[in-house]
């Protein structure tokens, strides 16, 4: 197989790369972290205008029209700066949602401003005890008349502090467990009856839990049709799994590098470091663990993006595969730095915090694992 | 009004080089290349001065390996129209460069040439002045400013102990210095643009011109690794230590 990049996608490597290694730096980052904001509304101008927040959206509606393999390769890189912008909720959930249900005036109308970079989405899907599976949230849409009353609660709404719409996924009609009955309402933040109460998450990005009382909403709140919006949710979530995955990939990578650097550098019983040889060994194990997971992840990319039979069987295995690898790349980083690598003022463990909440967002490893046991792979 | 800018594929400035084993070059095995960082700048400035008006098409040229057409890409999708590649394999000498260079403008008509004003790789810093006298045209070197106006062009050089302004009728020779801007990100409608644009390739034989090279390459070495220092309590031991190094 060729896995050598196209013209596009190394173009955009660099030029995201670029921008990291220019514009972004750990000390920036951690600014913007600090912030109130808690990102960069000039950086976000400047990815409108280089054409970012129109990648993976299709270009009838004026985006670049790349698929899930090229956007991993944006994600990747952003994953090496540590960026703090919405891009993931915004594109990778809100955007390719809305791509995926909405209307074609709604898909006309919205990822315009996407692209633009007018307008900025959350995707509320979790709740307590369903963080991945959507047939199990407990949120309703009651209709009434013309319109929906809507009540229940959101937990880590990621980016729901920044967005300036929010996508809520809520039950219309049927019960529990029931593919068929979910929808998808468009809100605004400010609506009447809805609370959100916004923190920052131990990665320094931002979340929100939102509270629904009674929400009145008109039919024209309703992304695509009433009842039939599971599938198109259950896809976005798992090629958010192969997006999230991507930036967990950059982010060992850069793990790798400066651990690797550092072994090089410090001294010890007259040595550097990494001339022990149980060190590299770990080193090793550090390299391997995170080519597994990258050849994973271009494996759950290409079926995700060919939509073949067991595509998201894939995306739930490469999740799995994330979720050791980071663990095990993270801790060895931390360790192998010593006590300053889980010091604030060193990125080490700020990579580390970041790799943790990629593995307990979009459903952990111990849920995909146990989904694997109960879903048998289709022979093709 | 055409601007000619070459363009040079190079290490990138943030790889660790490290010199090959036997000491005849520099590994650039599996190593990240992108363009030299003053040639980025130079094509910056020459995509400046078309979007002010001042020029109308703006010419990359590249000489060297195949895969030297990466960055014709990266220079065509930050603005520029269209690109020369110009094929060897052979070790390329500032003056061979400078050769092609000059033919290469006299056949496209450029009033303009803007190079960056070194390469990171082998720091000559000569093409930009060799071209400048084989074609018998002014040259404003270490430009921070460029300013073109009529068939006449201001540069303010960067000299020791401060700044030189020079105007110099057109065509003429410009060398870009690091304070002449910052270059733009490519954005990837301009990406997907770059793909449709003419990029030609040409042989280096072509031109006619005398490629041989003037030097011969030794040795290539790594730098003396720095040693630790030492600390002193007071200016008087700084000078007692000075003076039993035999520094001063």
């Amino acid at each position: 197989m060729d896995f050598s990049l196209s013209d596009l996608q190394q173009m955009m490597q660099d030029s995201v790369s670029k921008f990291i290694q220019k514009d972004y730096d750990f000390e920036t980052r951690q600014s913007l972290v600090n912030s109130d904001l808690g990102y960069s509304e000039d950086n976000w101008k400047l990815f409108s205008d280089l054409g970012w927040l129109g990648l993976p959206i299709n270009a009838e509606y004026g985006g670049i029209g790349g698929n899930l393999i090229d956007t991993i390769f944006l994600q990747e890189e952003l994953g090496k700066g540590l960026v703090v912008e919405p891009i993931f909720s915004t594109l990778m959930l809100g955007a390719n949602l809305v791509q995926k249900h909405g209307s074609s005036e709604q898909k006309t109308t919205m990822l315009e401003d996407v692209i633009s970079g007018k307008l900025k989405l959350a995707l509320a899907h979790a709740e307590g005890p369903a963080a991945f599976d959507i047939t199990q949230i407990s949120t309703t849409a009651r209709k009434e008349g013309d319109k929906y009353i809507l009540n229940g609660h959101k937990s880590v709404v990621i980016g729901g502090a920044s967005a300036d719409k929010i996508l809520i996924c809520a039950r219309t009609s049927g019960k529990v467990g029931d593919e068929n009955g979910i929808s998808i309402f468009i809100i605004n933040p400010d609506q009447q009856g809805t609370s959100t109460r916004a923190y920052t998450t131990n990665d320094g990005m931002r979340a929100a839990d939102i509270k629904f009382n009674q929400v009145i909403l008109d039919a024209t709140s309703l992304l695509g049709e009433a009842d039939t919006a599971f599938n198109a949710v259950d896809q976005v979530l798992h090629e958010a799994i192969v997006a999230l995955s991507a930036e967990a990939i950059g982010i060992m990578g850069v793990l790798i590098d400066k651990t690797a650097e550092y072994l090089r550098t410090r001294q010890q019983f007259g040595n550097a470091i990494g001339r022990f040889q149980v060190l590299q060994h770990r080193m090793a194990d550090m390299f391997m663990e995170t080519e597994q997971a990258k050849s994973m992840l271009y494996f759950a990319a290409i079926e995700m993006a060919e939509n073949k039979t067991n595509a998201k069987r894939a995306a739930k295995m490469l999740k799995v595969k994330i979720g050791s690898a980071t663990r095990f790349v993270g801790q060895q980083a931390v360790q192998l730095h010593g006590g300053m690598g889980v010091s604030d003022e060193l990125d080490i463990g700020h990579y580390f915090k970041r790799l943790t909440s990629i593995n307990t967002l979009l459903g952990s490893k111990d849920y995909h694992l146990n989904e694997l046991i109960k879903i048998p792979a289709i022979r093709q | 009004m055409k601007i000619l800018v070459p363009v040079k594929r190079v290490v990138d400035f943030n790889v660790k080089v490290r010199v090959k084993a036997d000491g005849t070059g520099v590994d650039i095995d599996n190593v990240k290349m992108s363009m030299n960082p003053f040639d980025e700048i130079a094509v910056e400035e020459a995509i400046r001065l078309k979007e002010a008006g001042s020029a109308d098409e703006v010419i990359v040229v590249s000489v060297g390996v195949q895969q030297c057409q990466e960055t014709l890409r990266t220079a065509l999708a930050m603005g520029a129209d269209r690109a020369i590649l110009v094929k060897t394999d052979a070790l390329v000498e500032p003056l061979a460069v400078a050769k092609i260079l000059a033919k290469i403008a006299e056949e496209e008509g450029t009033n303009l040439v803007i190079l960056g004003k070194q390469s990171i790789d082998d720091d000559c810093n000569q093409t930009g002045q060799m071209l400048a006298a084989l074609i018998g045209r002014p040259q404003g070197t270490f430009a921070s400013e460029v300013v073109v106006e009529d068939d006449k062009v201001t540069v303010i050089r960067e000299v020791d102990g401060g700044l030189e302004t020079i105007s110099m009728s057109l065509p003429a020779i410009v060398t870009a210095d690091l304070r002449l801007n910052e270059p733009r990100y490519a954005s990837l409608p301009n990406i997907m643009k770059a793909k449709r644009k003419p990029l030609s390739e040409k042989m280096a034989e072509d031109y006619g011109v005398d490629l041989k090279p003037r030097h011969k390459i030794i040795a290539i070495s790594e730098p003396v690794t720095r040693e630790a220092g030492i600390k002193v309590a007071d200016v008087t031991e700084l000078v007692a230590k000075l003076k039993s190094v035999g520094a001063i």
